[in-house]
């Protein structure tokens, strides 16, 4: 059965079918074979205005939008919280008002608020792409990690995955979430108890609170970076500690199947969550899930702009 | 809106819970208080056939923003939004800018009360200077000056030492406490309640515990002191079992629900529509049978609307910058006859009494009830009439209404302040 | 109502293909240079590619290299279209600089697909020279664009377009007439 894509906003995985998660991971394949090519340029946003509008900053979701955006010759600008007239006391709508009265197609959007893409998308006819709002979604980094964990294992369904780490304040997680569970894998988070909310279970998700049980039996494990300022609102008492029960190491890792892939979201607190060795490791596939990011986000443009109002 | 100096009230289901009521028989007005019918020369015939007329209803907990916020309401406003919502009175929550924290504040609202409130408007006083929880306000002061209670409404004192003083104090001059219960460090960034939801969405929760935490220190206070402390907006189930526990031990605990954690949960949050943030936050679907099987058992007596009234500038911005509150004086009577009375959860009388004897008791004043030769407060109802709400025809001058384009049974047909109709839609 | 009239069954359509595939091993072998390869422009210039190479196999001896194309990325009316194409899988397991490929269609209407294919295939290579081959050629040429091999030339009336259905894609070979509405079929 085939699908058509009717969204002008991706907002959250947590709206799309299981049905739209794979028709934008099969758009990625041929998409990623461009980026392969010696001319890495499609005409398909050709006159087409972009903005990527980071009210919270960002470096590397910025640049991986951009590139797709370039590869698909699109016009782009870009805006961020201080260069906006945000400073200035305009609030977050009339901002967005006025990119979209410059006739912008398209805003890639970051905030530090969850849904603020959700408001803004509700209020202006541009299209929105969520590139991260607060805790609540990272659309392109979950499906870019759905394309990766497909790439490698050739399926999602029945996979045993686990993602370890600051749940609570992580749109990664939410979003991989949502993804894997559409997709139909079985999700473990783990984490302390501070970071990793039962909540999670009235969803179908396994929530445990050491790591030996999340990695044994995992086909694939995701690691989240954990910020230091968790530590100083108390939510565990050192990095150290944060390390010692719940960052993969050599030596834990012997608990990991041979096969199981290593991802992280990055950027890599090297040592703390997860070991330096392991992430340059063979079962990583880290820098795997950047070059597959540009791919994805090159396939959500495509298709959000292919549904926005003449 | 009707000028009538004498006039009969014909054919009504009168319920006035305070004597025990609940029968068709006329009301009779004359010079602005109720009167026995027969004794009124020539009257006006009102027919209110098929119409519920029950004593003025009262909203123990309303935001009327001025002084300082009158682009969001201001005492005319908010009183004609409070008449159309069948409202005779209204409580005043002192959290204005400047705060009702002194005489002068009061007296700046009594005179505005006088020239532009068309229903009845009782002030209160804040506990604390400037509503900071750190020094006392002039709460003798403030009673002289004419308030009904203390409220630090929006805050809460977390230094339980000061909040001991407060009641103790108050207790001397009469003054019932009406306390918002929040733990302020549990509460933090949060603003929704902490639950599935605000796990799924990534939101910082408000948990059930920093209400908890609070109600269960005013009832240890209030046991200790013998004093009135009124528990504002109820949300969360194991409050509700705190206070019936109070209650049950003669504690002088009373408490209110609002229409919106009757009708509402958390999950609407979803939709990141800033018009159901409001704190107490909606909680969860246990939260709110809670609540109602509080206002079923009496262990809640006061149902009251948390009016809040925020400009669409304030509300049109990302969910966490949003301030808290809604309005409720327009869809209070509705959403609360649709989920109370038509659910079958109290009985007519039962659910007029929440709004009249309810509030007049833990006030310690005599308004509520239809008595010969009380003032002539009267709230009609309609209680069959569809009611869909429309926030663009309200008389308050905000909208942040979260039960907009929603349908209701039952209505305010009429409401009569000292006799004088201040809101009329009898046969229309 | 749509209607879907039949013009050709499988045997006249073979015929047709039969005859391009003559003729693109005439010009060829006239030249003495039996080197080509063939992209077939996704979705049912495939097929079509698949069985001109399994008749020139046949014919010559000389099996020519095939590769697969979609245009999607290339087109100049997305977000103008009721609905967006699904973007098929693009494959040229070959090297096209200095190849002589011969692109493969269904129908050529109004050229915008070839044009789009032409830019596409630009972004792989160089190739030495370009052919057209295509099943129908229905004129209504928006582009300056004609093909160097029409299996056949139909017009059809006002309103109409031409389907062809092959049996790998569709289930059965045929060439049609249908309502230029029809949202679920063709270009």
């Amino acid at each position: 059965m085939e699908v058509n894509w009717t969204r002008k906003d991706l907002l959250s995985l947590y709206d799309l079918d299981p049905e739209e998660i794979v028709l934008i991971l099969d758009t990625a394949e041929e998409f990623k074979k461009v980026s392969e090519r010696n001319l890495k340029k499609v005409p398909a946003l050709r006159g087409k205005t972009v903005v990527n509008f980071f009210v919270e900053p960002s470096t590397r979701t910025r640049v991986s939008f951009e590139l797709a955006e370039q590869r698909l010759s699109a016009d782009i600008i870009n805006m961020t919280a201080s260069s906006s007239s945000l400073q200035k006391g305009e609030t977050l709508l009339d901002t967005a008002r006025n990119i979209e009265a410059l006739q912008a197609d398209l805003i890639v959007m970051r905030h530090s608020c969850a849904g603020a893409q959700n408001f803004i998308a509700k209020n202006i006819s541009s299209g929105v792409i969520n590139a991260g709002d607060g805790a609540h979604g990272h659309p392109t980094q979950a499906l870019l990690d759905l394309f990766t964990i497909r790439q490698k294992k050739g399926r999602i369904a029945g996979l045993n995955v686990s993602i370890v780490g600051d749940i609570l304040h992580s749109r990664v997680a939410r979003s991989d979430i949502w993804g894997l569970i559409k997709l139909g894998a079985n999700v473990t988070i783990a984490g302390p108890s501070t970071l990793v909310p039962r909540d999670f279970e009235q969803i179908g998700v396994r929530v445990c609170h050491n790591l030996k049980d999340a990695m044994e039996g995992a086909d694939v494990i995701n690691l989240l970076r954990i910020q230091h300022e968790r530590q100083r609102a108390g939510f565990f008492p050192s990095t150290n500690e944060y390390a010692r029960f719940f960052g993969l190491n050599k030596e834990n890792a012997r608990y990991l199947n041979p096969d199981a892939m290593i991802m992280h979201p990055g950027p890599i607190n090297r040592d703390v969550e997860l070991d330096s060795a392991l992430a340059d490791g063979p079962q990583s596939v880290i820098l795997e899930q950047v070059t597959n990011g540009l791919a994805v986000r090159m396939a959500v443009l495509f298709l959000v702009s292919g549904c926005l109002k003449k | 809106m009707t000028e009538k100096n004498s006039y009969i009230l014909k054919g009504g289901r009168v319920v006035d819970p305070a004597r025990g009521i609940d029968t068709v028989m006329d009301i009779g007005v004359s010079n602005g208080k109720i009167v026995d019918p027969a004794k009124i020369k020539n009257p006006e015939v009102i027919k209110v056939k098929k119409l519920v007329v029950a004593p003025g209803f009262t909203d123990m907990h309303v935001h009327l923003r001025q002084p300082g916020n009158t682009t969001a309401e201001t005492i005319a406003t908010g009183t004609m939004a409070a008449a159309a919502g069948g409202f005779a009175g209204i409580v005043a929550m002192p959290n204005t800018s400047p705060p009702a924290d002194s005489a002068g504040t009061i007296e700046y609202i009594r005179r505005h009360t006088e020239l532009y409130a068309v229903v009845r408007v009782y002030p209160t006083g804040c506990m604390t200077k400037e509503l900071k929880g750190e020094e006392m306000a002039g709460i003798g002061s403030l009673k002289n000056a004419g308030v009904v209670a203390v409220s630090d409404d929006g805050k809460c004192i977390q230094n339980h030492e000061l909040m001991r003083h407060v009641v103790e104090y108050s207790k001397s001059f009469g003054l019932p406490i009406l306390d918002h219960c929040e733990d302020a460090f549990l509460k933090g960034e949060g603003v929704m309640h902490e639950g599935k939801w605000s796990t799924l969405l990534g939101m910082r929760g408000i948990s059930s515990a920093s209400e908890e935490l609070m109600i269960a220190r005013d009832i240890i206070l209030s046991r200790m002191i013998g004093w009135k402390i009124h528990i504002q907006h109820v949300s969360a189930k194991e409050s509700v079992e705190l206070i019936r526990n109070a209650r049950k031990r003669g504690i002088m605990i009373s408490a209110e629900a609002t229409p919106h954690h009757i009708s509402l949960t958390d999950d609407y949050i979803k939709k990141f529509d800033t018009n159901y943030k409001m704190n107490p936050p909606l909680r969860s679907e246990q939260d709110r049978l809670a609540v109602i099987e509080g206002l079923r058992d009496g262990t809640i007596t006061v149902i009251a609307t948390d009016h809040a009234p925020h400009t669409a500038t304030d509300k049109l911005v990302e969910f966490d910058y949003a301030p808290f509150g809604i309005i409720g004086l327009e869809t209070a009577i509705p959403v609360c006859l649709t989920e109370l009375y038509h659910e079958k959860i109290l009985s007519l009388s039962d659910f007029v009494s929440k709004f009249t004897v309810g509030p007049a008791a833990i006030l310690g004043m005599d308004f509520g009830t239809l008595e010969e030769g009380k003032p002539a407060d009267i709230t009609i109802i309609d209680t069959e009439k569809k009611f869909c709400v429309d926030a663009s025809k309200f008389r308050s001058k905000s909208r942040n209404t979260p039960f907009n384009g929603m349908e209701f049974r039952g209505k305010a047909a009429a409401t009569i302040v000292a006799g004088r109709f201040v809101f009329d839609e009898i046969g229309k | 109502m749509s209607s879907k009239r039949r013009l050709c069954n499988s045997r006249k359509m073979d015929d047709a293909i039969e005859g391009v595939a003559d003729a693109i091993i005439a010009e060829f072998s006239r030249k003495n240079e039996m080197d080509f390869a063939f992209i077939g422009i996704q979705q049912r210039g495939v097929p079509f590619a698949r069985r001109l190479i399994e008749k020139i196999t046949r014919k010559t001896g000389f099996k020519p290299q095939f590769a697969m194309l979609d245009t999607s990325m290339y087109r100049d009316d997305i977000g103008m279209r009721a609905t967006l194409p699904v973007i098929r899988e693009t494959d040229i397991p070959f090297d096209m600089n200095d190849q002589a490929v011969i692109l493969t269609d269904d129908v050529l209407s109004s050229g915008r697909t070839i044009r789009a294919a032409l830019d596409a295939i630009t972004c792989y290579g160089r190739p030495s020279l370009i052919r057209l081959a295509v099943v129908v050629d229905r004129g209504n040429r928006e582009f300056p664009i004609r093909a160097d091999y029409a299996g056949m030339k139909i017009i059809p009336e006002d309103g109409k377009k031409i389907l062809v259905e092959f049996k790998e894609t569709d289930g059965s070979d045929g060439i049609y007439e249908i309502d230029w509405s029809n949202p679920t079929k063709g270009e």
